[in-house]
């Protein structure tokens, strides 16, 4: 089965995934290049930005051919968020990143390296909308784990709260699509016992994004 | 950025072929407060700088421009013990899919680093990796020492603190105590995370375990359960390859490990293994392409072995290629000319010229092979050099090298699967070779007990003479040359210092202290030379 999948196609996905490699090792250089100048966060922030949807899109692409498989491990969730405000406390100067885990528990199953994309997909996006603030929190609820990032800017515009989670119709400029998407993909390929995982939106003061895992 | 002061004394190493990832990572962990950097751009340099420096973090990108990636650096440095456990290794990849290969195999580094990032990002992953490596150092050195029941004992206390360490500390207990040959603990541990959730690493680890307790069948059950759920953890293929292989089926071992090697390009012990295995089961055309395609992209690396390049000319002599056998061969010499690399290539050029028919030549270069020193040759080369005398008919010699290798080590299970291939290859049936084989190991353990009993019999001299004459021969093997230790150690004790006695015993046990610095026979032996050194 395995060398069915190897055989058919492969070749091209091999050249997309050489090239994407290539670019996002170029964007690496211009990163650390603007990280070291230190007067151009939002340019870096672009950089980083085009990066992480290289990366989404061939996740989209292995998702699409049921190649998206997870690797539940143990894993403490304020670690997780922890990186998170590393990464985005030097993009987004402006924006004041808060990380409550007073709740968290110290370990949680999932796999880390897809729940992280996710979750930075979410900040990123709320660092872009806020007014001032952003705050990610870890809990437990009920049974589940729940990572939670709000903004307090305009909030989610209605027809996102409503869709569903469906892959977009067209390429969204913003990017925001893709996204939430793939997200809704990860927590959904998490499962334990019945319960799957999921994501919420709402709006509350601001946008909530909340990604629950079993 | 509060400590730079836990930072200022780090050794580290960084490996990128990309001119200005070097340049900006230097920056970066320099804001950071590093400044003790080695930074190269190839794991050649890499590799000749560990020959004299210690490192505390290694920072490695996965694809270097010499062939060999970043994964299969680490599982060479691993492998060999060329770094200390306690060294972070750190994958830097532009390829977030990767990471999943490279977690789920038995050399998996300590962290990924996902190309692009900023300095903060990169600062704080390393601040809690310096953490956990302080939070480990006990464990990690009893690791190095190879000191499994302290491995574990040190484990104990990391787990019952029940911080984030918990995990961890479970981990590496159950690897401790599989490598300790306690499969009965390591299983209820196994089965205690496993009541928490399914976690790859544990059902491996439970399947590992049932394995060691004769439960090939349940063992088999869970490592193919594995596969159907997560595809992409290698270290199971390699796994239950070993299993089919035990079990007699090395057509469907090789089977798995190709579909391994259809999913990444792996490690070159998976390669080895594919290759030998393709040979054994009479299909040299599949062992000469993977092993080919694999030489030719570590053509410059260290990760290449000379048995590589013998198990490729064999692949082809067997074919009746045997002009281009030895081509590999003459290229192998380039590489490779060191006494024992010599006996191996010596051994593959006789093979080959006996298969083309030119005995004299054949005569001439297995006569090179042995010129070597017997019985100072590991395992592999000893059994490169009786193939190639079972092949010239001279059967009694090459019984007799398979014979030292499996007494000069005794529990090394790859020595016994190495030796059983050479008898079968020699048309020995399995039953038969396995006899001979256990019938060795047999003969030095008995070799061994009477010795022991001589000693404890008050018959010293006797016990000296005989456990010292197998020392010299068997320097390997670590209880012969410890009791060797012992028993003149207590000859010194009882009757006095006799000077070349006391030379010849300290000679013994630093063998056994250069192998194993912890094995539990030094303190018998170093108690009694203290006590009549005074």
């Amino acid at each position: 089965m395995i060398d069915d999948i190897a055989a058919s196609g492969m070749e091209m996905n091999d050249m997309y995934a050489a090239v994407v490699h290539d670019v996002k090792n170029q964007l690496a250089e211009l990163s650390l290049l603007l990280n070291a100048r230190g007067d151009a966060q939002q340019e870096l922030g672009i950089a980083l930005n085009a990066a992480r949807r290289l990366t989404e899109l061939l996740l989209l692409q292995r998702q699409d051919s049921d190649m998206l498989e997870i690797n539940v491990d143990l894993v403490d969730p304020t670690d997780t968020l922890q990186l998170l405000v590393a990464e985005y406390c030097d993009l987004f100067p402006q924006v004041a990143l808060q990380v409550d885990v007073s709740e968290a528990p110290q370990l949680g199953f999932f796999d880390h390296a897809l729940v992280r994309l996710a979750l930075a997909n979410a900040v990123h996006n709320a660092c872009r909308h806020a007014r001032s603030a952003v705050r990610l929190a870890a809990r437990r609820q009920g049974q589940m784990l729940l990572f939670e990032i709000a903004d307090d800017g305009p909030g989610f515009p209605p027809a996102m709260l409503s869709d569903n989670g469906k892959l977009p119709a067209r390429a969204s400029l913003n990017g925001t699509g893709m996204g939430l998407y793939l997200a809704r993909k990860i927590a959904g390929l998490h499962t334990l016992e019945g319960q799957q995982g999921c994501i919420e939106l709402a709006n509350d003061g601001g946008a909530v994004f909340r990604m629950i895992l079993p | 950025m509060t400590d730079f002061a836990r930072f200022t004394n780090k050794k580290v190493m960084i490996i990128d072929d990309l001119e200005g990832m070097r340049a900006q990572l230097k920056v970066s962990l320099s804001n950071s407060g590093f400044d003790k950097l080695h930074i190269l751009s190839s794991i050649k340099e890499g590799i000749d700088k560990l020959k004299t420096e210690k490192y505390d973090l290694i920072l490695c990108d996965y694809f270097l421009g010499d062939g060999t990636d970043g994964q299969q650096f680490l599982e060479y440095l691993r492998t060999r013990d060329l770094i200390s456990r306690n060294t972070i290794f750190v994958i830097i990849t532009a390829e977030q899919a990767l990471e999943k290969v490279m977690s789920a195999s038995d050399c998996a580094p300590d962290d990924y680093l996902l190309k692009p990032f900023t300095t903060s990002q990169l600062h704080a992953r390393l601040e809690k990796l310096l953490e956990r490596q302080e939070k480990l150092a006990p464990i990690d050195r009893a690791t190095d020492a190879k000191d499994w029941a302290r491995v574990v004992a040190e484990c104990d206390k990391l787990i019952a603190v029940k911080d984030k360490y918990f995990v961890e500390g479970c981990k590496i207990k159950g690897a401790a105590l599989i490598h300790g040959n306690r499969p009965k603990e390591a299983a209820e541990l196994y089965r205690q995370v496993l009541a928490l959730r399914s976690i790859g690493w544990a059902k491996l680890g439970l399947a590992r375990a049932l394995d060691m307790m004769g439960e090939q069948d349940e063992a088999l059950r869970i490592g193919r359960e594995l596969l159907a759920e997560s595809p992409r953890f290698m270290a199971v293929y390699d796994f239950l390859a070993k299993l089919l292989v035990a079990a007699g089926d090395k057509q469907g071992a090789l089977q798995i490990l190709q579909q391994a090697r259809a999913l990444t390009p792996g490690t070159m012990s998976r390669i080895r293994n594919i290759s030998s295995l393709a040979v054994s089961t009479g299909q040299p055309e599949v062992a000469q392409e993977v092993m080919q395609q694999a030489l030719e992209k570590h053509k410059y690396s260290p990760v290449r072995e000379v048995s590589d390049y013998a198990l490729l000319s064999k692949a082809l002599t067997e074919q009746d290629k045997t002009e281009d056998a030895l081509g590999v061969i003459k290229d192998a010499q380039k590489s490779f000319s060191d006494e024992k690399s010599r006996a191996v290539l010596a051994a593959s050029e006789c093979l080959a010229h006996q298969r083309a028919g030119n005995e004299k030549l054949a005569e001439a270069a297995l006569a090179e092979a042995m010129a070597a020193d017997m019985e100072q040759l590991p395992a592999e080369v000893a059994a490169a050099v009786a193939d190639a005398c079972f092949a010239m008919g001279r059967e009694q010699e090459a019984n007799v090298l398979l014979k030292q290798a499996i007494q000069n080590n005794p529990d090394d299970s790859a020595v016994r699967e190495r030796v059983q291939g050479v008898l079968e290859a020699a048309g020995k049936g399995v039953e038969e070779s396995r006899a001979l084989i256990e019938g060795s190991a047999r003969e030095v353990i008995q070799l061994n007990n009477d010795g022991v009993r001589k000693a404890e019999a008050g018959e010293l001299e006797d016990a000296i003479a005989l456990l010292s004459n197998a020392a010299e021969r068997l320097p390997n093997n670590l209880q012969i040359v410890g009791n060797a230790a012992l028993v003149m150690a207590l000859d010194l004790n009882r009757n006095g210092i006799k000077d070349e006695r006391l030379q010849v015993c300290l000679r013994y046990r630093d063998m056994l202290h250069g192998k194993a610095p912890t094995h539990p026979k030094l303190t018998q032996i170093d108690g009694l030379l203290n006590q009549v050194r005074g």
